[in-house]
């Protein structure tokens, strides 16, 4: 392999040939400032604050976007350099209004940053007049046009981390404005409120509306963990402050999504409304009444015992941990013997005995071909991932009987019935790789079968955790018929209208570990408070099979508690001893898990 | 040793660059042998001596025509002239009202504001002229020194002046000095 000597101030590098100056420097821990550039995003030297001396080149050259070739010399900081990057920060100050006191991102900002860094302590250009646009059209973030220094992040992000294509420049010179569509307010564009191009500005021109002004980035605490809102798993960081959430972002070190993130997971959690469950509640006539801990495992635990196990039901939401998931499988299905157990939500069938592709696999294909699932609604990061490959030449096919949010990305929609026509174009591709889901029909199970030998085939989950509870055999086989004692782990799903308890004979005790008050709660003999994904602990199976570990950034509202340790708890009143620690359920459920999923 | 005389003054500001000058706590003390502050707004003395000092300070934006005479004036009778606080090196919040217009503001502060009755915008001819851009007081008259913030901390204060009683002029602030907010 080719190799290039250079030198960067005076230091001897011995680097590959082509890479761009910026990563060569960064690698080597020389610190070059940045504007628009963003490790995530394609350099476009837009700024022009990286500029950099190289000798032999006509002008200072963008360290961005310049590739290195062998004897190269290149200073970072000279004075022609430091000169340039004043110019440039004195002519963005003087554009549009960089005022820090009112701006809510004072203190986390790039550009102040810079500005702090090259003494700009005054402006050396005329005092801004022209005013501004200020987009709050968003539910969940402004784009504050007066503060934009146009370095184009947001748009590279949007058009190549969600591929949703929907900002983009208008108009030219000190007229140009970053727009959503043809000049659309942002809530009446087809941005589906990813947050990404939040996350990226560098400035206060996109900010959270929810965090705003709740303190600068220095005074947080981040806290990495995976995010439970669907089976994607993707990597985030929770950004706390006083033992509050103010922010999720996401993790652009995480293995599954790379920083990505979708509404479900970066805003919703936080504009969750109902009402929390903060202690245990037991029924009284018709009301529900508080109680301590130890009284509602003590009357769980008596219940329990004073029916046959033919007798007992249990319903799981995906949403519950392998821990929870575990410690359930171990009590009531090892030592109680129960095999009336269900799953809230409906997994996909196997058709394949090869283990499926993983999500990554999508960046490689030249055709999609999305079968009876809308990932696009449901898992967005992964029609993230399908839009990239399409940035890439791929093309889209969807089989689908119901509408589908991916439609306007695909060369072909199609209805299950004829799922062949996409099967024949997919068979002539080089790549084909097939998404489907728990809906799929036993027709196109057997049409996507022809695929076998060419295609990838990957499985996307409807339910959070639906990987860990098919390991541990809880499926979909629930039956109300005779049941006296009903446990419904509910966790934070929303199964409002979904009349669980309408088959239940009334004389059924209903136990409900639930994280909200629901109409399940409502119904519910005994409530149990459990810890939702900001304050729990425990691990996630996410679609592809991949374990990943879940961190509490907050502590638990009231009493509640995370849905393993309620199940632990309740194991050790049984006498059922399983596990008495953390360690000891991880330890045993990555046993089982092994090989499983 | 004869001490070394400043003078201070505000624009179009709030008070609050003064008030952070003050929060230098004891240290004025010690400053106080040093220096000797000839006037300012919070002292008997309100103008700067014809006979001049060494440093003069300005505190708030140019923002009608009286500011432009008391930066003017400040500045023929210093030696070194200091801009502080984000209204003196910016504009500030004054300079909030070039995003509507002098009149607009005007008529919208003295005439439209919900609680006024006759309302009437004062022009009586002892009142500077508003002017039709508010600016930094660089903008008029030379500036040696800025330092910004909103207020700039007492530190910033005392490093200045310190820093300008050994001999030095300090181009720009050390970093952890130096604040935009």
């Amino acid at each position: 392999m080719a190799t290039a000597n250079i030198t960067i101030n005076g230091r001897k590098i011995t680097t590959e040939p082509g890479t761009a100056v910026l990563k060569i420097a960064r690698r080597e821990g020389i610190d070059i400032p940045t504007l628009c550039d963003h490790p995530a995003l394609t350099a476009i030297g837009a700024c022009r604050i990286c500029v950099v001396e190289i000798k032999g080149q006509r002008n200072l050259q963008t360290a961005c976007t310049f590739p290195v070739a062998d004897g190269m010399e290149i200073e970072t900081e000279s004075p022609a350099v430091i000169k340039a990057r004043k110019l440039v920060l004195d002519l963005l100050f003087s554009e549009r209004n960089h005022f820090c006191p009112y701006c809510e991102m004072s203190g986390s900002c790039e550009l102040q940053e810079l500005g702090y860094r090259y003494g700009i302590d005054h402006w050396a250009f005329p005092t801004y007049t022209k005013r501004f646009p200020l987009d709050a059209t968003n539910k969940y973030y402004l784009m504050e046009h007066n503060r934009c220094v146009l370095c184009g992040r947001c748009i590279r992000a949007c058009d190549e981390l969600p591929a949703n294509h929907t900002l983009g420049l208008g108009k030219r010179g000190s007229e140009s404005m970053v727009r959503a569509d043809a000049n659309m307010p942002l809530g009446e564009s087809t941005c589906i409120s990813c947050g990404t191009c939040v996350q990226v500005c560098p400035t206060g021109a996109l900010f959270y509306k929810r965090s705003a002004y709740m303190g600068k980035d220095s005074l947080t605490d981040k806290i990495k963990s995976v995010c439970g809102q669907c089976s994607i798993g993707c990597g985030m960081e929770v950004v706390t402050r006083g033992g509050n959430v103010l922010q999720i972002r996401g993790d652009w070190d995480a293995p599954v999504n790379h920083g990505l993130l979708c509404k479900m997971g970066r805003f919703e959690p936080l504009y969750d409304e109902r009402k929390r469950v903060e202690e245990p509640l037991l029924r009284n006539k018709d009301k529900l009444e508080p109680i301590s801990w130890d009284n509602a495992v003590q009357i769980m635990a008596q219940r329990i015992d004073g029916v046959k196990e033919k007798e007992i039901g249990v319903l799981v939401s995906s949403c519950a941990t392998n821990e929870a998931l575990y410690l359930l499988h171990k009590l009531f299905c090892d030592q109680l013997k129960v095999s009336n157990i269900g799953l809230l939500n409906d997994a996909a069938p196997q058709i394949f005995k090869k283990q499926q592709s993983s999500l990554a696999e999508i960046a490689k294909g030249d055709i999609i071909l999305v079968v009876s699932t809308n990932p696009a609604k449901d898992q967005p990061v992964a029609s993230f991932l399908v839009k990239q490959a399409l940035n890439k030449g791929a093309r889209l096919i969807i089989v689908d009987d119901k509408e589908n949010d991916l439609t306007p990305f695909a060369f072909l929609s199609l209805k299950t019935g004829d799922i062949n026509k996409a099967i024949e174009i997919a068979g002539r591709a080089s790549n084909p790789i097939v998404l489907y889901g728990p809906a799929i029909s036993g027709n196109s199970a057997n049409a996507i079968k022809q695929l076998k030998k060419q295609a990838q085939f990957i499985i996307i989950e409807s339910g959070v955790n639906t990987r860990a509870a098919k390991a541990f055999g809880i499926n979909g086989n629930f039956s109300p018929a005779g049941v006296k004692l009903l446990y419904i782990l509910q966790g934070e799903q929303n199964l409002e209208g979904k009349d669980l308890l309408v088959k239940v004979p009334v004389s059924t005790f209903k136990i409900v570990q639930s994280s909200y008050l629901s109409e399940l709660t409502q119904g519910a003999d005994l409530v149990l408070p459990a810890a939702i994904w900001s304050e729990r602990t425990g691990s996630l199976t996410n679609t592809e099979g991949f374990i990943q570990n879940i961190n509490s950034a907050v502590q638990p509202a009231g009493q509640a508690k995370s849905d393993w340790e309620i199940l632990r708890i309740l194991a050790d009143k049984l006498n059922r001893g399983i596990a008495f620690s953390m360690d000891e359920v991880s330890a045993g459920l990555k046993k089982l898990l092994k090989g499983a999923v | 040793m004869t001490k070394v005389k400043v003078a201070t003054d505000w624009l179009a500001g709030c008070a609050g660059c003064h008030m952070s000058l003050l929060d230098i706590d004891e240290r004025i003390v010690k400053l106080s042998g040093l220096v000797e502050f000839t006037s300012s707004p919070i002292t008997d003395l309100k103008h700067p001596p014809k006979e001049g000092v060494t440093v003069g300070i300005l505190e708030g934006a140019i923002c009608n025509t009286h500011n432009i005479e008391v930066a003017k004036q400040m500045r023929e009778r210093c030696d070194i002239l200091i801009a502080v606080g984000d209204c003196a090196t910016f504009g500030g919040v004054p300079a909030m009202r070039n995003l509507v217009g002098t009149d607009a503001a005007l008529k919208r502060a003295y005439l439209d504001t919900e609680t006024v009755v006759d309302g009437l915008i004062p022009d009586s001819p002892e009142l500077g002229k508003p002017l039709e851009m508010v600016v930094g007081v660089d903008k008029v008259v030379k500036v040696d020194l800025f330092i910004p913030g909103c207020p700039p901390r007492a530190d910033a204060f005392f490093y200045a002046l310190t820093e300008l009683l050994a001999g030095r002029t300090p181009v720009v602030l050390p970093p952890e000095l130096f604040t935009y907010d």
